[in-house]
């Protein structure tokens, strides 16, 4: 089977890749090794958050100012115009699965961490940001912030205290509360090694809701605004949200947690059916192992179940992450990516990957390693010849440090809608 | 200004300071232990965890190996807790001189030691990771310490029989009364706060730090600090411990040790003013593994999960700065005879396996100072956890309900203490750290018994955030507990949080490639990028 696009890994970048591809209706198949970073993340798209250790509230002013300055950046290839226009076609394409994402407009926001700490964002799902907690943020009287027994993952007695030292909670009374699930059936599960999605899948039976909004409307007492780690749910968390909210008659307020992310897996199972419905082909469970290559254009593409069986396309994406995922792989002195073996960016002395502290103000060299690609996101081979049928998006990309400048899901938007796009008009004006 | 008074004041929380504490307090002899960070913070805690039988000194040093078979077999009875009789093998690679076999052998005669010749083939069954080309084996009773553990029950004890314990509290100075000390200024890191504490009589038990603890007294004492490097693989590969049969060196010996394995141990002589900030260079990372690699071939494959270092402490005797009279043994120096500063005893040199006999030395000089005819007993009275010797199938059965795994790690870490820290409440026995099988109960229990200020003490303690993820997200579990069951704010439970990743990632970036590179760039994500704890102090300010 021959297919218009085959991308190789299913990450935001691969998903919002594959996404536009079907769209534009070109046969697309999305090979997946596994469960994406989206499981792991915040489930927020953060888009530029900070710059030179500085918090940013105008992500498009420092976009243009980023691109101004460095050549390199994946930001720079995309150009402003191209971000605004993925960051609307992602926001719609996750609204048509019924998963709304919320912005400020030309405004950062802030979501509260598990810590309590505000961390800038630009897309945030209902439960974590709107009109309506945007506007009773500021004249918060009363914060109940709630765990639930068994869980481990999360300490409101923590979260509390860091979020009151904040400004904006100056006048605010913030409180912790541990509430006892009253649904919490004998399952077998160890009843206090709970992580979120065990909880989701309570708040996923329909009769548990109304009980165990009864039980936070008592410990929310006075309260306003109740907060509360995120496991409302990974399905109909629409329908638990405002079920919660209209039963309770409280602001009910999400915070991302440990992995797994129940907030991210929303996005990925959004992102997931919508490639579905466009037609799009997804291959779980399998990884991509070698490529053929000739005369600079990839013929096919090997995976690890099928070593024999060539996959062919015309054209290629390649959006396997960084080191964490398995898109970049570094040995005892030295570093590759595995499928294409094509030119990194890195440094060759392995004490130069870190630095001294965990917390350092400059983070780490190796975040911000990865694969050389010219300006249309074509990459490099060992003797620098451009691939010409293959292109890069997301963490596998060189120059940018992702939780440095707080722009992770931003650039995997933007440059998995970029490489999309270069195809569709390849192909298209090809046929 | 808060002061204290007692007997006999102990500088110094390692194997030695502590032993000398119990041997006090058993004796009845009023003493207070003083440590700059936590008990076993420094070079106790920094070497590979083997319970020596003496072979690998037996044919240099044969007083050396002596000593350590005979403390092997009353450790092996006083904390059999912290102790795993693995047995240990000596292999001659193809590369070596097959004539160090039978010196071993022969040498470990004279010591007492039970050796014997064994086949290549009983070996490998022995060992079945063990590189099969080698030429000849020999079986020694080595095994493996837990140096933690092992401190941790001296502290216990003497706690439990009442003596003071007084960790993360620096001594600034000696104070003298003529030839005679009376006592140490020290400042109380937790509290911020100054104290006097008042002694006729002082051990310095502070190790390679002595050297500083004399100098505030007036004495010169002079350590050669000499460095050994280790690198801890995230598997145990070997059952029983693997001595390379060769004259002592670099990378020549892999212990097992709980879940992992450990590669030792370099030496490098270093200057003195370097000892509080000691780094692994990456030519010892390279040697330590590629050395290692020629005793199990598997350890090429498995991930390296961190590099550390120790620096053991060389004395001379006499002050003078030749070689000549830097002393390898046990050191036990009566400053009175030595400076005559009266009341003064420094206790340095030895190793891990002797700290006992070490401890007996020095109180028994303490006794006499003091006119305390008291015996030493602790080669005889078992440690907190080793009272009462039971098998493992038993503690499951007496803890039924629990999962096998849960009571086999806490029985294992603290043997018959187990009874005080599982119990058939839920919540109790529900797993914080899933890699070393680390309960709530657990650290609930360290917290409030075992002297922990923080989370990196806490992991001396337990295990947590010991294995393959390094605490990724058993720190943050761990961090909230300190507010629920110690003395502590949430906002000093979020420092301790970002203070314990800090510590660990020293041990982490010497290694910092493959799986471990992977890890950490996780464990960055989610204390960076998800909870921004970067940012926490800019929060503050």
């Amino acid at each position: 089977m021959r297919y218009d696009c085959i991308i190789i890994g299913a990450g935001v970048a691969g998903l919002t890749a594959g996404i536009r591809c079907a769209k534009e209706g070109l046969h697309t198949a999305i090979i997946s090794s596994g469960m994406s970073a989206l499981h792991f993340s915040s489930g927020s798209i953060d888009l530029l958050g900070y710059r030179d250790n500085t918090v940013v509230y105008k992500p498009f002013e420092a976009i243009d100012q980023l691109t101004g300055t460095i050549a390199q950046h994946p930001y720079t290839k995309c150009g402003k115009p191209l971000i605004i226009e993925a960051l609307l076609f992602f926001k719609q394409e996750c609204e048509l699965q019924g998963l709304f994402l919320f912005d400020n407009g030309n405004l950062n926001h802030f979501h509260v961490t598990t810590l309590g700490t505000l961390k800038p964002t630009y897309f945030s799902q209902r439960s974590v940001f709107n009109e309506e907690v945007y506007s009773r943020f500021k004249a918060m009287k009363k914060i109940v912030i709630i765990n639930f027994e068994g869980y481990r993952d999360f300490h409101p007695q923590l979260a509390a205290a860091q979020l009151s030292k904040h400004a904006l909670f100056a006048n605010c009374d913030i409180v912790a509360k541990q509430i006892e699930m009253p649904q919490l059936q004998d399952d077998g599960k160890h009843p206090h090694e709970f992580r979120s999605v065990d909880i989701a899948r309570i708040f996923e039976k329909e009769d548990n809701i109304e009980k165990i909004a009864d039980v936070i409307r008592l410990a929310a007492d006075d309260a306003d605004f109740v907060v509360m780690p995120a496991v409302m749910g990974i399905t109909n968390f629409n329908q638990i949200h405002n079920k919660l909210q209209s039963r309770t008659r409280l602001l009910v307020y999400e915070v991302p947690t440990l992995p797994p992310s129940i907030l991210g897996m929303r996005i990925d199972n959004a992102l997931k059916s919508r490639f579905a419905e466009l037609g799009g082909v997804y291959i779980a469970g399998d990884k991509v192992v070698r490529a053929d290559i000739t005369d600079d254009v990839v013929n096919a593409i090997y995976t690890n179940s099928h070593p024999e069986n060539p996959m062919e396309a015309q054209c290629y994406i390649l959006s396997t992450g960084s080191f964490f995922s398995g898109g970049l792989v570094s040995e005892f002195n030295n570093m590759y990516e595995p499928i294409f073996k094509l030119k990194l960016h890195h440094e060759p002395e392995r004490n130069k990957w870190y630095n001294q502290n965990f917390f350092h103000s400059d983070s780490h060299g190796f975040l911000q390693y990865g694969v050389l690609t010219d300006e249309s996101l074509h990459p490099y081979d060992s003797n620098n010849n451009i691939i010409q049928n293959l292109y890069c998006s997301g963490a596998i990309m060189a120059h940018y440090n992702p939780i440095k400048e707080g722009c992770g899901s931003g650039v995997a938007i933007s440059t998995g809608y970029k490489a999309a796009g270069q195809i569709v008009n390849l192909l298209k004006h090809m046929s | 200004m808060k002061t204290l008074e007692a007997e006999v004041i102990v500088i110094g929380g390692g194997a030695t300071g502590c032993g000398v504490l119990r041997d006090c307090t058993l004796r009845g002899i009023d003493a207070i232990l003083i440590e700059k960070n936590d008990i076993a913070s420094g070079t106790t805690g920094r070497n590979h965890g083997l319970l020596h039988s003496g072979a690998r000194y037996a044919v240099r040093d044969l007083e050396s190996a002596t000593e350590c078979i005979k403390e092997n077999r009353i450790l092996k009875k006083i904390a059999w807790h912290c102790i795993e009789p693995t047995g240990g093998l000596f292999i001659t690679l193809p590369e070596d001189d097959p004539n160090y076999h039978n010196r071993l052998l022969e040498a470990c005669k004279f010591a007492g030691i039970d050796a014997k010749e064994i086949s290549v083939k009983k070996a490998l069954s022995i060992e079945p990771n063990c590189n099969p080309n080698i030429l000849s084996a020999v079986w020694v009773p080595d095994g493996t310490i837990d140096p933690f553990r092992l401190t941790s029950a001296n502290i216990l004890d003497s706690i439990e029989r009442g003596s003071k314990v007084c960790t993360h509290t620096e001594v600034e100075r000696i104070m003298l009364k003529q030839n005679q000390v009376i006592g140490v200024q020290c400042y109380d890191k937790t509290a911020g706060e100054y104290l006097e504490i008042y002694a006729p009589i002082i051990v310095n038990a502070s190790g390679v730090w002595g050297q500083h603890i004399c100098k505030t007294a007036g004495i010169e004492l002079k350590m050669f600090p000499s460095k050994g490097s280790m690198v801890i693989i995230d598997y145990r590969i070997n059952n029983v411990v693997v001595n390379r049969c060769r004259v002592p060196s670099d990378g020549d010996i892999i212990v097992p040790g709980d879940t992992v394995s450990l590669i030792g141990t370099t030496s490098r002589k270093i200057p003195y003013d370097t000892i509080d900030e000691l780094v692994v260079d990456d030519d010892e990372i390279d040697v330590l593994l590629s050395d290692g690699e020629k005793l199990i071939p598997n350890v090429s494959r498995a991930r390296v999960l961190r590099a550390y270092c120790g620096v053991r402490p060389l004395i001379a005797v006499s002050g003078e700065m030749d070689g000549r009279d830097i002393s390898r043994g046990v050191v036990l120096i009566d400053h009175k005879e030595r400076d005559n500063v009266q009341g003064l005893i420094t206790i340095a040199g030895g190793k891990l396996m002797t700290y006992r006999l070490m401890a007996e030395m020095t109180t028994d000089l303490i006794a006499k100072k003091l006119g305390n005819s008291k015996r030493c007993l602790t080669h005889k009275i078992p440690l907190p956890g080793s009272e009462k010797r039971v098998g493992y199938t038993k503690k499951i059965k007496y803890f039924s309900g629990i999962p096998n795994s849960v009571v086999g790690s806490t029985h294992y870490r603290h043997g018959e203490r187990v009874h005080n820290i599982l119990s058939l409440k839920k919540r109790n026995y529900g797993l914080l750290c899933e890699c070393e099988m680390v309960t709530l109960g657990e650290v609930e229990y360290a917290i409030k018994n075992l002297k922990v200020n923080d989370i990196v003490d806490l992991r001396r303690r337990t295990r947590i955030g010991m294995g393959p993820c390094q605490g990724e997200l058993c720190a943050y579990r761990a961090a909230g507990l300190f507010t629920e069951f110690g003395d502590f704010t949430p906002d000093e439970s979020t420092k301790l949080l970002r203070d314990f990743l800090e510590e660990r990632f020293k041990g982490v970036k010497p290694v910092l490639w493959g799986d471990g590179l992977r890890e950490f760039e996780f464990t960055y994500w989610i204390y960076q990028g998800l909870f921004g704890l970067g940012l926490v102090e800019d929060n503050n300010t």
